[in-house]
């Protein structure tokens, strides 16, 4: 393996681990949809480099794009849910998202 | 492909990753994400997926950082919290050591021949490959349906979110 490869999947994994952590970590809902965007992005990046590997870039991108669209429509509809959860509750912390308690 | 370029943006990226959990204020992890996304687009390009990256810079680094811009200019109190800063600069204090650890274990799983990965077709034959325009309007049409199912299921899920006099 050459250290370009090998930087590619580490850099990836390590994206993967900054935005689990964020996941873990963070009780703000906007950070929450943050470390998801971080997590795709590192999926992204891997997508990639499987084309470029394999020599099927057209199918890669392919794929990317598709995911893109997804990945928009997931930061739109969040990002929605999170204002519609500051006006009920003043607040994005998501500590406090406790009213469906059964 | 320059390959000391892509290391060198690559380091960019995962700088910009750790910026994006580290910062204290969320407008700043949401312009470390905007420029986690163009350095993004700029490795696909010159991996050869030019239009994906363009996808990423246009869409990604300026749609969905306009997205999170609003979401947090309309959700965060204009006067600040000391201690909300200090609890977040706690949390994430340890981030930047444990990813230098699982970087080196990382390292060292590939150098000790325990992680490989074998191309299935070598970078030369994409020449021989089909081309975007085919794969994207040819063999993947189910693909564009299913995208603008997602858009329309994303658009109403907005509307609805908004709408006037909603309990939602």
């Amino acid at each position: 393996m050459s250290v370009f490869n090998i930087a590619v999947i580490i850099a990836a994994l390590m994206l993967i681990f900054i935005g689990l952590f964020m996941l873990v970590r963070t009780n703000n809902l906007i950070r929450v949809i943050i470390a998801i965007e971080v997590v795709m992005k590192a999926i992204t990046l891997l997508l990639i480099f499987a084309g470029y590997m394999n020599g099927q870039m057209a199918l890669a991108q392919s794929f990317v794009i598709t995911m893109i669209v997804v990945e928009v429509v997931v930061a739109v509809v969040a990002a929605g849910v999170a204002l519609s959860i500051y006006r009920r509750n003043n607040d994005t912390d998501i500590r406090k998202l406790n009213k469906l308690n059964g | 492909m320059n390959e000391t370029l892509v290391l060198i943006l690559l380091v960019l990226i995962v700088g910009c990753g750790l910026g994006s959990a580290m910062f204290r204020s969320m407008l700043h992890s949401a312009v470390s994400l905007a420029l986690l996304s163009a350095t993004l687009a700029i490795v696909m390009m010159m991996m050869g997926a030019t239009w994906a990256g363009l996808f990423e810079l246009s869409v990604c680094a300026g749609l969905v950082t306009v997205i999170f811009v609003s979401a947090i200019s309309l959700t965060q109190p204009i006067r600040r919290h000391p201690e909300h800063s200090e609890d977040h600069h706690r949390r994430f204090m340890a981030l930047p050591f444990i990813l230098i650890v699982v970087g080196v274990a990382m390292i060292a799983t590939v150098l000790l021949g325990h992680f490989a990965v074998n191309p299935v077709l070598q970078p030369e034959t994409a020449e021989t490959a089909a081309t975007f325009k085919e794969v994207f309007w040819g063999s993947r049409q189910a693909d564009i349906l299913g995208q603008i199912i997602v858009i329309l299921a994303g658009a109403f899920a907005v509307v609805i979110l908004f709408k006037e006099g909603s309990e939602a």
